[in-house]
This record gives structure tokens, sequence and C-alpha cells, in this order.
């Protein structure tokens, strides 16, 4: 079988308004490169300092006690998982608009992911979640789909009164508010991923957790270093999943000298395409929320002949995206669940009409034009 | 006073500099931090390099061995047998994978043999976890003619042991259904972070492990099994395939530094034995001492300056994470001797001649004058 990954994650020269910008991203690499020289030095490559300084830096962010950084996104919700205690027969709510990493990661805990629809706004629909409650129900797990904040009061009320723990899939929301507190410290526990693609990113996999709890924090170091309390003592047979001491130091410094401005250009952008876009017909944007800052690792909308829309956009050198077109329930791995279609109306509604454009950082006022422009002719013509 | 750190890891960063941060911007350039070309490349070497059709890359030597007994589906109800004296990881996995670790015993060279692993098997029995430890591989011809015989699969954790071959020059990582390598940077081939490899001949194993170690994507949109993130970072998989150039040599390195300790370490402790026409390639190089003069031995070491290890100082059935096993103190015998008597002395391709002679001048002073 071929790796079919590289192709995943390529840039693609095509495009002159691309999602991908890697490549532009890290021009400042000598600077990196520096201070990696001097990891080097200190033969520092697993579990460094430059990595305590990061989870030191990311709790600040979070508003959270504790951060413990590991190898990735989805080892964050897996491990997650795992601190809370959750085994073989549990199940865990979540919902069918997300990214496979959720799910894998339930799965990979040993428990069934049970999943629930989400509401217009893509995220979880807090009110349908007590039916899915059982015995059975440890975790209630909400996505910050896009950077946007859950109703985390209500999903937080439902997890109060039945007694189950709430995990954030936070890899969209760094810096992602819900009233005026930061995603990641508005439950249990919250996961972040340092993936390329993301808001913060570093130069391959990571990842990061945020907990105000001292012992599920404790917990979690175990879990990520085989369980090792010391060099020869092992409490309990546990995982190797670590974020790299040099791809901390990729994070400590887009942390200290990009990050707020990452967030602030994606805001930026995102209002001035709700205000370009607001006056076409076939076309739904969100509505803003007072309630939440929308840090926008994706831009969202919904669109009519979303297909064509699409193609019409990328024939045009804009790369729209589709994040994503088969809901979780329906995915082939959830077969055994057997879940069919019209379970989750909302879901799947939004899967065949949602349409992302490039919102990062390097984008400018003029390619949102252009683009909007694109939009309009698409629906004028046809 | 000469110091020997047990390891120096900025030595052989210092010899490569130059290359490492030249690739590390063509990575950077690339603007692809995730399985490009590096990470093809590396596959197809690493797999040339072992003598296999496949290589697949992970996030590190533990989630190789994971996906290993996950793609094979062993599981719950099933037993896999491993040696108590290994890293806490190639047990582990097994538990990962909600199968039972089996314990054996090992021989004098702290390896599993036939005569060890027939004492644990059961009808439950579905693999053994061949552990290469030091460098040296086990005794591989007969343990696949008894496992054949018996429909039980050979795993390999090569974790120590890459490019050490038999008599026949098969190398580590071509003998079992698969095998995992880990390339954490305390190993011969190591990456600067976490890093992990399987080989194997099975095409099965191969498509299963690409399709876990990505989310179970077989396209950007459809999800066929639940699966992980366990991937080797293009950058890493850039400095795996850089020193792929340099394993052979470096290889060399150790096997003539474990030459010299052989050959002038006083007799009086017992040394490693390579057999005729093999190449152990001495991820460690660990003697045996008598149990009662052992720490007093370590202490000494570190008084010359010359800092040595124990790999491990608590065998795997007698660590806290395996009382729900249900092991005490005596079930081994031989691994528990071992556990009390081996030393771990420096061996790295960078130790230059004079530290070479300060560590068997030591030892050797030590063992003349107190013993
Ligand atoms: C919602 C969501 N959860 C989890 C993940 C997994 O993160 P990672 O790719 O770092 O494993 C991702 C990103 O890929 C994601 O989008
Ligand atoms: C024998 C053995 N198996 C497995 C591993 C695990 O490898 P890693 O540290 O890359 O997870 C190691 C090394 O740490 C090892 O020595």
């Amino acid at each position: 079988m071929k790796n079919f990954y590289p192709q995943q994650y390529k840039a693609d020269e095509v495009f002159k308004i691309n999602h991908n910008y890697l490549s532009e991203q890290f021009t400042d690499c000598d600077e990196i490169l520096e201070k990696i020289k001097s990891i080097v030095k200190d033969n520092d490559f697993t579990l460094g300092s430059t990595v305590d300084e990061v989870e030191k830096l990311i709790a600040k962010e979070a508003d959270t006690k504790n951060a413990i950084a590991v190898g990735s996104g989805t080892d964050a919700l897996m491990l997650s998982l795992k601190a809370l205690g959750v085994d073989k027969g549990d199940e865990v709510i979540t919902t069918s608009y997300t990214f496979y990493a959720t799910i894998g990661a339930i799965v990979t805990a040993g428990a069934t992911p049970v999943f629930c629809d989400c509401r217009e706004d893509y995220n979880i629909d807090y009110s349908k979640i007590i039916e899915k409650i059982t015995p059975r129900t440890k975790v209630i797990m909400p996505v910050h789909w896009a950077g946007r904040a859950c109703n985390m009061e209500k999903i937080n009320e439902v997890a109060t009164e039945h007694n189950l723990k709430v995990i954030e899939d936070a890899c969209h929301a760094l810096q992602g508010e819900y009233k005026n507190k930061r995603c990641g410290g508005l439950s249990d526990i919250g996961c972040f991923s340092f993936h390329p693609l993301k808001n913060l990113n570093v130069w391959g996999d990571g990842g990061i957790i945020t907990t105000n709890s001292d012992i599920l924090s404790e917990k979690l170091r175990l879990l990520r270093n085989h369980g090792l309390r010391n060099r020869d003592i092992c409490e309990e047979f546990a995982y190797n999943s670590r974020l790299d001491t040099i791809q901390a130091v990729v994070a400590k410094h887009v942390l200290e000298n990009k990050l707020e401005n990452i967030t602030k250009k994606r805001i930026e952008n995102a209002h001035y395409y709700d205000l370009i876009l607001k006056d076409i017909l076939e076309i739904k944007t969100l509505e803003r929320s007072k309630d939440i800052k929308e840090v926008f690792h994706l831009y969202l909308l919904q669109a009519k002949r979303r297909d064509m829309l699409a193609k019409h956009l990328q024939s045009n050198g804009v790369d729209a995206k589709v994040h994503y077109p088969v809901p979780m329930h329906l995915q082939p791995a959830a077969r055994k669940y057997r879940y069919s279609k019209g379970d989750f109306p909302v879901s799947e509604n939004l899967a065949e009409n949602t349409i992302s454009l490039p919102v990062h950082e390097f984008i400018t006022n003029e390619q949102i034009e252009y683009t909007c422009n694109l939009i309009r002719d698409f629906y004028s013509k046809s | 006073m000469m110091k020997v750190p047990f390891i120096d890891l900025k030595r052989e960063a210092k010899s490569i500099g130059g290359e490492l941060i030249s690739k590390t911007k063509e990575v950077l350039d690339s603007g692809n931090y995730i399985s490009g070309n590096n990470v093809n490349k590396f596959e197809i070497e690493f797999a040339k390099y072992c003598g296999v059709s496949d290589a697949i890359t992970v996030a590190n030597g533990s989630d190789a061995l994971r996906l290993i007994i996950q793609s094979l589906d062993i599981g719950p109800g099933d037993e896999v047998i491993c040696p108590a004296n290994s890293f806490i990881a190639s047990a582990w996995t097994i538990i990962a994978a909600g199968a039972t670790p089996v314990f054996c015993d090992v021989e004098e060279d702290f390896l599993l043999s036939v005569e060890t692993i027939s004492k644990c098997i059961t009808k439950k029995t579905k693999a053994i976890m061949v552990v290469h430890l030091t460098g040296k591989l086990c005794e591989m011809s007969s343990l696949q003619r008894y496992c054949n015989h018996r429909n039980i699969l050979i795993i390999e954790d090569s974790a120590q042991a890459i490019g050490a071959t038999n008599k026949q020059g098969e190398k580590s990582g071509s003998f079992g259904i698969a095998s995992g390598f880990s390339l954490h940077p305390l190993k011969n081939l190591a990456v600067y972070g976490d890093g992990g490899v399987i080989t194997t001949n099975s095409q099965e194993v191969t498509r299963k492990i690409k399709l876990l170690r990505n989310h179970g994507l077989i396209n950007r949109d459809e999800c066929i099994v639940w699966g992980f993130n366990s991937r080797l970072d293009e950058l890493q998989a850039a400095y795996g395939l850089l020193k792929l150039n340099y394993i052979e040599g470096w290889t060399e390195k150790y096997i003539s530094i474990a030459n010299r300790y052989s050959s002038e370490l006083t007799d009086r402790i017992t040394k490693p034995k390579t057999e005729e026409g093999c190449r152990d390639v001495f991820h460690n190089y660990v003697i045996t001492v008598s149990p009662k003069k052992r720490n007093a031995i370590m202490h000494e070491m570190l008084s010359k300056g010359v800092e040595t290890k124990i790999h491990y100082p608590i065998p795997l059935h007698l660590q806290k994470c395996a009382a729900s096993l249900g092991y005490k103190k005596g079930d081994l015998p031989n691994t528990e001797r071992l556990a009390e008597s081996m030393i771990s002395l420096p061996i790295y391709p960078s130790l230059s001649e004079n530290e070479i002679d300060h560590v068997i001048s030591s030892l050797n002073n030590i063992i003349k004058t107190s013993h």
C-alpha cells in the first residue's frame, strides 16, 4: 500500500490563495535553529527544559493550573480519557461533526463513541446530550469546531447532573473564549494540537493537555512517559507520547512572537469575509455571538450548490476546501455502531453544504475581496 | 581527573552538524512537515538496510511494537511471552493491546531461548516478543523452528539491535512476522527526538499499520478503521536518512570498542561473548560481577570519573506496574540474579581511545585492589 498522506498536506503550487501557508510562516527559521543548537549541546531531546517552558506558557494561555505536552492532539485526547479511567465497556458522548482523531482517540482508549448531532454552529447539540446518557457513559467530549467555543455552561450542567467528566477537544481553539474564559480551561481537561496546519503549529506532530487538577496532571505525566516515576521505577504500564524538545523550541517561538498576531489576523479576516458575504443570498455565514471569541481555525460557510462552487473557486486559484464531507457516524469505520443516514440531520446537512475559505494570517484583504467576487460571480451567472 | 560520561550526544551532533542544519533548512523550505519525501525515502532505505520488503515509520519504538501487536489481531485472552529483563515498553505493548504478557527467564547472555520460553507456552500463547537486548540477536533459527511448528508468531523487539546479524548475515528485523525499532536519541541509529520503525515482509501488516498510524484514513475524507496518530516527523526522517549513511561506520566503532573491552578488561569479571561469525552491535556493553560488590564497583568507577548504568535494575515482573500479573521474587531466578550483577560501561562511537583506556584501567584497578 502506498503512503497517501504526502499528498494530504502538500503545499499545492496551483493555488494562488492557499490553505497551506507553511512555506511563508517560518521565514525566520534561523532564529529558531540557533535555539535548537543549544538543545543539542545539553543532550536534551526528550522532555527537556523547553518542554517545561511551553507547558507554562500554554497553561497561561488556557488559564489553567497545569499543562502537559504530548506527542499529538490525538494522543492528548486519548491520554486524557485514560487519565479519567475510561476503559473497555465505557461510553463517550461526542459530536458526529468532527475530525477522525476525536473518535480514534475514544476507540483507542477502549471505549465506545456515542454520537450526538450538532447545531447550526457545528458544535455538539447540548440539548440532545441527555438522551444519549446510559449507565455506561463516562465522559462528554465536545469539540470547539473551527475555533468556536461550545456552550460550555449547558454542557457542564448536564455533566454535573449526571456525574460525568468533560474533555474539550480544543484542537482548533487555542485562545478561543466562552464568556471571557479560555477554551481548554472550561471543563475537566482541554486538548490542543500543534499539527503544522493548526493555529499554533510546530515542525511536525505535537499536542498538549490543560487541566486545573493536580491529580490528573500528575497522572498524565506518568501516562505519557511509560508510567515511569523515575528511570527505574514503573508505576503503571503506559504510553510513550512526548513533545520533542526541538518541537517545543518551535512552539515557544510561535507562542512568544506570533500567536497574538495569528489570532488577531484570523479574526480580522473572518470579519471581513462576514461583511462582504452577508448580502449573498445563496450563502449562509454563521451568526456571531457576543459570548464567544472565535479564533477561526477554519472559516466556514454554508453554500448552495457547494461542490460546484468549490470547483469554481479552485479553478480560479482559491484553495476552497471541505472540512469534512462525510460525518463520523457515516464513515466506514463506524459501521459496527449501526447508525444510518438521517440519524443526525443537522450534521449531515452541514456536511453537504459547508465550504471553508482560506483565513490564515497571510491572507490579505485583496485576496478576500477576490475570493468573494468569485463567489458573487458564481451565483449571479448561474 | 578524566571524566567519561555514559553517553554524550553532542559529540555526534558536532561531527555532522553542518549536514543536520542544511537538512533542516531543506525540510523547512519544502513546507512539508508530515510525511513527505524524506519519510518515503527513509522507509525505503531502512527496509533495504534490514533486508526486508517494507519499513513503516511511526512516532516511537513503543508505538512500533504496539502497532505490530494490534495489526496481528492479538488481544484479550491471548498470551505473549516476553523476557522480564527489558525496557518496560516491550511488555506494555502487550498490555496496551489487551493481551497478557507472560514473562520468561533468560540465559546467561540476557536473551530468551527455546529452553526458557518452552516453560511458558500454554494453549493461549499467540506470540513471543523476542528482545535482542544490548544489540545481540537471540538464537533465531532454533526459535523459528520451535515457533513455526506450533503456529506461534515471532515479534522482534529490535530497539537496541539495528544492524546486528547472525552467521548467515541476516539482520535484526528480518526474522519475525514484524519487528519494532526505536530511533530514540540514545539508540545506535537515533534521531533528535522520538521516532520508531517497523520492518516486515507481510503486506497485510504493512497495510494495517499504515492505516492505523494515520487515523485509519484511506484518503482525506474516508476513515475505514478508527486509528490514531503515530507518525515520524518529516524532519526526524531527514535526520534518520542522513544517519543511515553513517550507521555502518558507527556500528564498527561500537564493535571495536567492545573488542578492546573484551580483550583488555580483567578476566575476573564476566564479559559478553560474541559467537563466531555473528555481529553483535553493542548498544550496551554489559559485564557481570558479584552482586555483593556491584554497587561498590559502580560507585568507585564514578569516583574515578567513569559513569556506568544498570540495564535494568528491576526486572519487569517485579515492577509495581506488574503487580496485578501475580509474579513474585524467585519466579525468574536467572533474570533476577543478572539484574543484581550487571553493569553497563560507556560505549558510543565518539568515545576516544584515551577514554577507553581510562575505563579499562579504572575497572581493572578497582577489581585488582579491592577483591
Ligand atoms: C478536532 C480535532 N481533534 C483532534 C485533532 C488531532 O490532532 P493531531 O493531528 O495533532 O493528532 C485534530 C487535528 O488534526 C482536530 O481537528
Ligand atoms: C528493548 C526496547 N524496547 C522498546 C523500546 C522503546 O522505544 P522508544 O523509547 O522509542 O519508545 C526501547 C527503548 O527505549 C527498548 O530499549
